[in-house]
């Protein structure tokens, strides 16, 4: 088998359409996908036998189209294979899980398209067993075709707490109570403009529709403050916009906070001729604007890259404008959905509350670091404070931290999460065997603590 | 010899050595400015292994200096400066072929006569010792009292407590003299500083302040983290070191060239519960990436001494150039010429180890004191044509 041209990191829909586009010019393209099938988050596709969770019919309708058009491409998908990164040499590294191998290629483009992942900010107790987030729960009610058991509480804000609300309802087990920082049916005039988007105002009204039927409480302008642990139960403590608090009980807690890109460890974007790969960036992790937009991004991501490594022309004026259109949406979006509570989460947290929940670093560790006279850099704040240095390599806490440091030392420039995650590789933890050869076996892996 | 006791100095260079030399030239009651071209232990510092160790070094005047730069961590340690951030451990140097153990007998046989403790290992009593190892390793030689330290944590602490607060991006373009052989301050792009007494510990960055472009080379590594795996990390006794290290490090036949990309397997059990994998001595360049060859290699090495590893998952990568000197000696002492500027720099792999001692001798020097280790070797002035052309 020769090598593709171009290999795309990611088969959701930015990867998917950024694969169509740029096997059109009879290029060779490939597309590595960490999970058992391509969907991405948005359209995650149950395991083998088990019924697809119902979803809105025009997220079906953009499934079946761009799945149809995929498979029409006769692009091949490696699935269960985890990019790990681009090294020194630009070689192109490919964690291949059901072989327990290492893949090497030297593609000449790479787009990435590993789409978004879910913002949570810390909050006293986040980090107790119970607590995951809304897309985590929702990916597993995809995959598996069962809602999460037990009184599950969604909190934080966004559209997705509806969504998964809604799918939970269906499935037969709604929340008991979504807890929502904004407060959506307030801001009318915005909701109206909502309507630019039909698409948007459709799925956004069927699960709002699901949720009022199941009688789920829809707790606008409120936050969740802190979680503790009381027995069987996790006790969350709710504030309302005047700042009196109550407590709801829970068997499991679902946190969201809203999305950003996935782009963490990922080689930054070059598109200057040299000995390493074109990179592009598509959809999500470029910007998380959305599956709509993810498509077209990747659409012009896959036209871009088909036209540098072919030096022609490509087109890409009417791509720009849809993703430009979907980012006036989100902007309307995020002013819906806007918390109605002044302040930030992140100014009021106590010091004993976990930041980087690997390495059990708290808020006063890092507040202590940054009272220092002399400005620590982003890689003196990781090094001296372990932030982002443990088994998720950043994932959960560069974000908050760099956020956080910025709070806390507005007289210096504000580091980027990048600066505390770096850009090495492997972008994902590996297994020593697949990187000397030896495929891993069953046992050892007690060895491993997460 | 200068008897008075400067009142302010400039220390070029924030990294492990810098930083060292800044805390005990405060301690002395000097006002230092510590001038740094990026941040501190931004550089080889922030990049090394951490060995605070004698096992691997040649005997010599660097075994020598090791021997005080582990005593020293002891001591700080037990001080109070460096409590928690040292982790006192063996070093077990391991050979499996005919070669390895030849070479491993020879340096146990000189570190042994340069007072250091040790003990042979074989059979039966070696497998007690080191559960982990692979069946074919044939001796091992415990070298005990060493000890690892994370070099960007010693370089927090002592910044911390001499209370310094780094001029970051600041790079000297120049030092400014006299016509008297005395060196005034320094040249910066924020304009001139002035002080009685200048030390450059600038890693490469040295390199074209002293006109050495020549005789400081970078000299690339790179290192690997592993994700935490304590049941392993408690079957390390300390940490291990490929008897071939010896020979990549300068035990090598006199007149041999030095190979492109030397590799020397430690493996290095992190009070984490992680392991610290390296490493490579690569000569091409200022390139500070990892690549798939190198790291591949290294991972072999280290599951050919310890199967088991092969469970463990790679967390992270990193690589760094230390600066070397064409002699395989650090440069400490006067700057040829200029009466009041010191130079301390070029430590290659041993910056960890010997940064604290450096920087308590280095102070020594400027006050005029007695040197607590032996400099004649390491004089700069071996180098005197090419120094301060400015």
């Amino acid at each position: 088998m020769s090598e593709p041209d171009i290999i795309i990191v990611g088969a959701g829909p930015g990867g998917l359409a950024a694969a169509i586009a740029a096997s059109r010019t009879g290029l060779k393209v490939e597309v590595i996908e960490q999970r058992h099938a391509p969907g991405g988050a948005i359209y995650r596709q149950p395991v083998d036998g088990v019924e697809p969770v119902p979803q809105a019919a025009a997220a079906k309708r953009r499934w079946q189209s761009l799945s149809t058009r995929f498979a029409e491409s006769g692009v091949p998908v490696r699935t269960h294979s985890v990019f790990l990164g681009i090294d020194g040499d630009g070689t192109f590294l490919i964690d291949d899980r059901d072989r327990g191998k290492l893949d090497r290629l030297q593609p000449r483009g790479v787009i990435i398209a590993t789409g978004a992942v879910e913002k949570v900010y810390p909050r006293p107790g986040w980090h107790l067993a119970g607590v995951s987030t809304v897309g985590g729960l929702q990916v597993m009610m995809k995959e598996t075709g069962r809602a999460p058991q037990g009184r599950i509480l969604l909190a934080g804000g966004g559209p997705l707490l509806i969504a998964v609300a809604a799918q939970m309802a269906r499935l037969g087990n709604p929340p008991v109570a979504i807890v929502e920082a904004g407060d959506p049916a307030k801001e009318l005039a915005a909701g109206l403009q909502i309507l630019i988007s039909p698409g948007l105002f459709a799925e956004a009204f069927s699960y709002l529709r699901t949720v009022y039927r199941h009688g789920v409480p829809w707790l606008r302008g409120h936050r969740l403050v802190s979680i503790k642990r009381e027995g069987q139960d996790l006790a969350a403590v709710i504030e309302d916009r005047k700042g009196s608090r109550r407590r709801i009980l829970a068997d499991r807690i679902g946190l969201h906070d809203g999305i950003r890109p996935n782009d963490f460890g990922m080689p930054p974007e070059t598109t200057v001729n040299r000995a390493a790969p074109f990179v592009i960036h598509a959809g999500d992790c470029r910007e998380a604007l959305g599956a709509v937009a993810a498509e077209a991004d990747g659409e012009r991501a896959g036209r871009m890259m088909a036209g540098l490594l072919a030096h022609g022309r490509h087109e890409i004026n009417e791509l720009e404008e849809l993703v430009a259109r979907n980012r006036r949406s989100q902007a309307v979006l995020a002013r819906i959905f806007a918390p109605v509570q002044s302040g930030s989460l992140l100014d009021g947290l106590t010091d004993e509350t976990i930041l980087c929940r690997c390495e059990g670093r708290t808020v006063g560790d890092l507040r202590q670091l940054c009272s220092r006279p002399d400005p620590l850099t982003g890689r003196e704040i990781k090094h001296n404070g372990r932030f982002a240095m443990g088994a998720c390599q950043g994932r959960f806490c560069a974000a908050n931290t760099a956020a956080l440091m910025a709070r806390l030392r507005p007289d210096i420039p504000a580091p980027a999460p990048g600066d505390l995650i770096g850009r090495r590789w492997p972008a994902r933890p590996v297994s020593i065997g697949t990187l000397v050869g030896v495929p891993p076996h069953a046992e050892g892996q007690d060895e491993v603590l997460r | 010899m200068r008897s008075s006791i400067p009142q302010t100095a400039i220390v070029i260079g924030s990294g492990i050595v810098g930083a060292a030399i800044a805390y005990f030239l405060t301690r002395r009651g000097i006002r230092v400015q510590l001038l740094e071209a990026s941040a501190p232990a931004a550089e080889a510092t922030g990049a090394a292994d951490g060995a605070v160790s004698v096992a691997s070094k040649r005997p010599g005047p660097m075994m020598v200096a090791a021997i005080a730069g582990v005593a020293l961590y002891r001591e700080l340690e037990h001080e109070g400066l460096f409590a928690g951030l040292f982790k006192s451990r063996s070093t077990f140097i391991v050979a499996t072929s005919d070669e390895e153990c030849a070479v491993l007998e020879a340096h146990a046989d000189a570190l042994e006569q340069a007072g250091v403790r040790i003990e042979r290992l074989t059979g039966g009593a070696l497998f007690e010792v080191l559960p982990a190892l692979s069946p074919s390793t044939r001796l091992a030689v415990q070298v005990h009292g060493e000890g690892h330290a994370i070099g960007y944590q010693i370089v927090h602490r002592l910044l911390t407590a001499a209370g310094i607060v780094v001029d970051r991006h600041t790079p000297v373009n120049a030092l400014l003299r006299d016509a008297n052989g005395r060196a005034l301050g320094v040249e910066t792009h924020k304009g001139q500083i002035k002080a009685d007494v200048v030390v450059i510990a600038a890693g490469t960055g040295s390199a074209t302040l002293l006109g050495l472009a020549d005789i400081l080379i970078p000299r690339k590594g790179q290192l690997l983290v592993t994700e935490r795996a304590p049941r392993l990390n408690a079957a390390f006794a300390g940490s291990i070191m490929s008897g071939r290290y010896l020979m990549s490090k300068g035990n090598r036949k006199p007149g041999a060239p030095t190979p492109a990309r030397g590799l020397g397997l430690v493996i290095d059990p992190l009070v984490t519960g992680q392991f610290l994998i390296g490493g490579t001595r690569e000569d091409h360049g200022d390139r500070r990436t990892n690549d798939i060859g190198a790291v591949s290699q290294i991972l072999a090495d280290a599951v050919a001494l310890v199967p088991q590893l092969v469970h463990v998952r790679l967390l992270r990568s990193f690589a760094g150039n230390r600066t070397a000197v064409l002699d395989g000696l650090p440069l400490i002492g006067r700057v040829p010429g200029l009466d009041n500027a010191f130079v301390a720099t070029g430590f290659e792999g041993d910056g960890i180890c010997l940064g604290p001692i450096v920087g308590r001798t280095v102070a020594e020097l400027v006050c005029g004191e007695a040197p607590s280790i032996d400099l004649v070797p390491f004089d700069p002035a071996r180098f005197k044509s090419g120094m301060v052309a400015a």
